[in-house]
C-alpha cells in the first residue's frame, strides 16, 4: 500500500521575479492530519494551489500516489478535493446545485445537466449540507443571498461531497464563529461518522486555539517551510520563527 | 489657457458637431414638393383604417411576421448559444483543444456577422427566389453569429478561479464545461437573448419591404400607393406586437418552472436544433438545382472590370457610418437635458418610441418626399432611428440610477439642468458611450438598407450588382462591406475596452 500520497521535492514558484516558494521539501502520508500556519503571504495558498495542480512549479517535482503529477491519472487526481480561501462558488446556482457540483467528479453528464436544471436528486447534498450544519432554511437560496459564513459552510460540504482521500483546505474556518468553527474543525478531524470523508488533512489557517486534533503543524515563512514537527513536539520559539 | 480635455460626458455631446454639415447638405437639397404627403402622413398616424378587410389583412401579415421572427429568433438564440461556447476561451480551456479552430470559429463568424441580415435576404432571393424561409434564413445568417459573439463575451467573463475549481473536482469535461456556462448563458439569455426577439420582428417587418412577406410587405405596399391611414394600420399593429412579444417573454421565467416543462422544453429545444439543421441542408442541396449553378458563376464569371467607383462607394458608406453614430450618440443626452422635465421626459419617450417603429427604409421614403437622396438624408435616417434606441436605454438607466449625487448637486445651488448634467449623466456616460461603441457596429451594417433605398454608397451598387446578376461585382461589395464591419468592430471593441 502507498503511504505517501502527495510530495514535493525542492519545488520553488516563481512569478514576476518574485519567488513564491523557494525550495519546499514535503511529504504528506496517508492519514496525515496537518495544519500550515504562517503569515499572510508566507506561500501557504500557493502551497496548497501546487498540491493539488492547479499551478505549475518552477522547478522541483510534484508526486501523486508516487507518480509525477502530469502523468498521474484523473483517478489518481479526483482523490485530492480542495477548499479555496476565496471559497469559488457558483455564484448564480442555489446552495444545494453548489453542493451537487462536488460530485461532477463521479456522476455522468446528465447529472451535471439535470443539477443545472434543478431536477437532479439532492438526497446526498442534503446529507453532507446537514453534516457541516448548514441551516436547511437556506439549502434551495441562491449563493449571493447567503453569509459569508453560509457560504463558507457550502463550500465545505461541496469538497466533503467529493469522497477525495485528501483534503487541501485554505483557511476554510475564517469566517466561521467560534463554536461553529470547532465544530466543522472536529468533523474534519476527528469525527468518526457513517458518511465517508477523507482520512489525510491538510488545513492552512491563523487560528491557534483550533491546533487540538492535528498531528503535524508546518510552519511558514516568506515562501519556505521553516518547521515540520509533531503536534505533541510544538514549541512556542516555533511559533516566534514564523509570527 | 487650459487645453481642451475631454471625458465620456463631453465625448457624449460633441458628435452633435455633425448637425453643421448635414444640415447644409440638407437645406441645399430641399423642396417643398412633398409637404402635403408629409401631412397627410402625420394626420394619418391618429386616424389609421380600421375596417374587416384591413384587420383580416393585418392579422394574416402580424401572424406571418410572428412565425418568421419567432423561429428565425429561437434557431439563432440555440445556434447563436452553441456557437458563442465553441467560440468562448473557456471551451478551449477546459477540453484542451487547439486554438486554432477558435481562431477559425471567430473568424467565420465575424464574416457572417458583418454583413446585414437584407443583404444576406437580397442574395438569397436572387438565388432561391422570394419565400419565408428565405426571410428565415436571412435573419438567422447574422443573428447566429451576434448571439454567438454576445455569449462568448459573456462566458468569457466566468473568473479563471472558478475554472480551476471546478476543474480540480475532475470530473468529465463536459460536465465541467456546462456547469461552468451555464449561468452566463441563462443570464444572458434574460437580459440579450429575450430583447432580440424584438429585434427579429423589426428585421422581418424590414426583410418585408423588399418582398419576404409579413407586415412589412403590406407596410410597403401601403406606401406605394400612398395609402397613409392604411400604413399607419400595419405601423400600430407592429408596435403592438413588439410591446406584446416584449411582455410575454418578460414573464417567461424558467427558473419556476415544473420538471414535466422543464423537460418538454429541453426535448422541444433538441427537436428545434434537429429540424433546422436538416432544414438547412435540404434547403441548400435539395430545394433549387440551379442554386449550384448560380453558386458556380460565382468563381466562373468573367468581368474584366469593375464598372463602378467602389472607392468612392466605400468612403460614402464610411461618412454615413460615422455621421449616424454621430446624431445617435448625441441627440439623447441633448435632447434629455434641453427637455429636463417631466413632459419633455414624455415626448421624448414619445418621439424615440416612433422612431424605432417606423422601419428606417420608410422614414427615408418620407424625408425623400421633400429632400433628394444624399448622405446626410440617409445618415439623419439612420441616426434618428439608431438615436430612439439610444435614448430609450438612456432613459431607462438614469431612471435605475440612485439620485443621491443629484441632491448633492442641487443642494451646492447648481440649476436643474446642470444637477442632471453633473449628478446623474456623469455617472452613466461610461456606460451609455460603451452601449453606443456596440450600437455603431450595427450602425455600419444598416447602412446596407439605406443605401438600397436611398441611392447611398455600397447598398445602393449591391442592389444594382444584383439586378444584373453581376456575381463578382457582388462578391467584391460583400468584401468591401464585411471589411468595413469588422474595421469598425475591431475600432469599437477597442473603444469599449477602454471604458471598460
Amino acid at each position: 500500500m502507498i503511504n505517501t500520497l502527495l510530495e514535493l521535492k525542492k519545488v520553488t514558484y516563481k512569478y514576476k521575479n518574485n519567488i513564491h516558494l523557494n525550495k519546499i521539501n514535503l511529504q504528506i502520508k496517508l492519514g496525515d492530519k496537518i495544519a500550515l500556519l504562517g503569515k499572510t503571504g508566507a506561500g501557504k495558498s500557493i502551497l496548497i494551489s501546487i498540491l493539488n495542480g492547479t499551478i505549475k512549479p518552477t522547478t522541483g517535482v510534484v508526486k501523486l500516489f508516487n507518480t509525477d503529477f502530469d502523468k498521474s491519472s484523473i483517478y489518481h487526481r479526483g482523490k485530492i478535493s480542495t477548499i479555496w480561501q476565496d471559497l469559488r462558488l457558483i455564484e448564480d446556482l442555489s446552495v444545494e446545485q453548489n453542493v451537487n457540483c462536488g460530485l461532477l467528479g463521479k456522476e455522468s453528464f446528465l447529472f451535471a445537466f439535470k443539477n443545472l436544471l434543478n431536477i437532479s436528486s439532492f438526497k446526498k447534498a442534503h446529507q453532507y449540507m446537514k453534516l457541516c450544519y448548514v441551516n436547511e432554511l437556506i439549502y434551495s437560496k441562491n449563493i449571493k443571498k447567503i453569509s459569508g459564513g453560509q457560504k463558507q459552510q457550502v463550500a465545505i460540504a461541496r469538497s466533503l461531497i467529493q469522497g477525495s482521500d485528501i483534503l487541501l483546505a485554505d483557511e476554510p474556518l475564517n469566517n466561521l464563529d467560534p463554536k461553529l468553527a470547532s465544530n466543522i474543525k472536529n468533523l474534519l478531524l476527528i469525527s468518526k461518522n457513517k458518511i465517508r470523508l477523507p482520512n489525510t488533512i491538510l488545513i492552512s489557517s491563523h487560528r491557534l486555539d483550533l491546533l487540538d486534533g492535528f498531528n503535524r503543524i508546518i510552519g511558514m515563512k516568506k515562501g519556505q517551510i521553516l518547521f515540520d514537527v509533531e503536534k505533541t513536539k510544538l514549541k512556542k520559539f516555533h511559533l516566534d520563527k514564523i509570527y | 489657457m487650459n487645453n481642451l480635455k475631454l471625458n465620456p460626458s463631453s465625448i457624449s455631446f460633441l458628435p452633435a458637431l455633425v448637425i453643421i454639415p448635414l444640415v447644409y447638405q440638407l437645406l441645399n437639397n430641399f423642396h417643398i414638393g412633398g409637404f402635403e404627403l408629409l401631412k397627410d402622413f402625420i394626420i394619418s398616424a391618429l386616424n389609421p383604417k380600421i375596417d374587416n378587410e384591413i384587420i383580416i389583412t393585418l392579422l394574416t401579415r402580424i401572424n406571418e411576421t410572428i412565425f418568421i421572427a419567432f423561429l428565425s429568433w429561437l434557431i439563432s438564440i440555440i445556434f447563436g448559444i452553441l456557437f458563442g461556447i465553441l467560440s468562448s476561451d473557456i471551451l478551449f480551456n477546459i477540453l484542451d483543444l487547439p486554438i486554432f479552430f477558435k481562431v477559425l470559429i471567430k473568424l467565420f463568424l465575424t464574416f457572417i456577422r458583418s454583413i446585414h441580415e437584407v443583404i444576406w435576404g437580397l442574395i438569397l432571393m436572387q438565388i432561391y427566389g422570394i419565400s419565408s424561409s428565405i426571410g428565415i434564413i436571412a435573419i438567422c445568417i447574422p443573428y447566429i453569429a451576434i448571439n454567438a459573439k454576445v455569449f462568448s463575451e459573456q462566458i468569457d467573463t466566468i473568473n479563471l478561479k472558478n475554472i480551476e475549481s471546478i476543474k480540480q473536482i475532475n470530473g468529465i469535461r463536459f460536465s465541467s464545461l456546462i456547469t461552468l456556462v451555464w449561468s452566463p448563458v441563462i443570464k444572458t439569455f434574460k437580459n440579450f437573448g429575450l430583447y432580440r426577439l424584438e429585434c427579429a420582428i423589426r428585421s422581418t417587418a424590414i426583410l418585408g419591404l423588399f418582398g419576404i412577406g409579413g407586415i412589412g410587405t403590406s407596410i410597403f405596399l401601403s406606401f406605394q400607393t400612398l395609402n397613409f391611414s392604411e400604413l399607419w394600420t400595419y405601423l400600430w399593429g407592429l408596435s403592438f406586437l413588439i410591446i406584446i412579444s416584449k411582455y410575454l417573454l418578460k414573464r417567461f421565467n424558467l427558473s419556476n418552472t415544473s420538471k414535466e416543462f422543464l423537460i418538454f422544453f429541453i426535448i422541444a429545444l433538441f427537436c428545434i436544433i434537429l429540424f433546422s439543421v436538416s432544414f438547412f441542408f435540404y434547403f441548400l442541396y435539395n430545394k433549387n438545382q440551379t442554386t449550384i449553378i448560380s453558386l458556380n458563376n460565382l468563381l466562373t464569371s468573367n468581368y474584366s472590370f469593375i464598372s463602378y467607383d467602389l472607392l468612392k462607394l466605400i468612403i460614402e458608406t464610411i461618412i454615413l457610418s460615422l455621421y449616424s453614430t454621430a446624431l445617435a450618440i448625441s441627440i439623447p443626452p441633448i435632447f434629455i437635458f434641453i427637455f429636463n422635465n417631466k413632459i419633455g421626459i414624455i415626448v421624448i419617450r414619445s418621439i424615440s418610441f416612433i422612431f424605432r417603429l417606423i422601419p428606417p427604409p420608410i422614414t427615408i421614403l418620407i424625408l425623400l418626399m421633400f429632400n433628394d437622396p444624399s448622405i446626410s438624408l440617409a445618415a439623419l435616417t439612420l441616426g434618428l432611428h439608431n438615436a430612439g434606441i439610444t435614448s430609450n436605454l438612456l432613459l431607462a438607466n438614469l431612471n435605475n440610477q440612485d439620485n443621491k449625487q443629484y441632491i448633492a448637486m442641487k443642494s451646492l445651488g447648481l440649476k436643474k439642468r446642470s444637477s442632471w448634467l453633473f449628478g446623474l449623466f456623469v455617472k452613466q456616460s461610461n456606460s451609455y458611450l460603451a452601449y453606443c461603441a456596440y450600437r455603431s457596429d450595427i450602425i455600419i451594417r444598416e447602412t446596407a438598407i439605406l443605401g438600397v433605398i436611398g441611392s447611398i454608397g455600397l447598398g445602393w451598387q449591391l442592389q444594382e450588382s444584383l439586378s444584373s446578376f453581376a456575381w463578382n461585382e457582388i462578391i467584391i461589395i460583400l468584401f468591401a462591406y464585411s471589411s468595413i464591419a469588422i474595421v469598425g468592430e475591431l475600432i469599437n471593441d477597442k473603444i469599449k475596452r477602454n471604458l471598460a
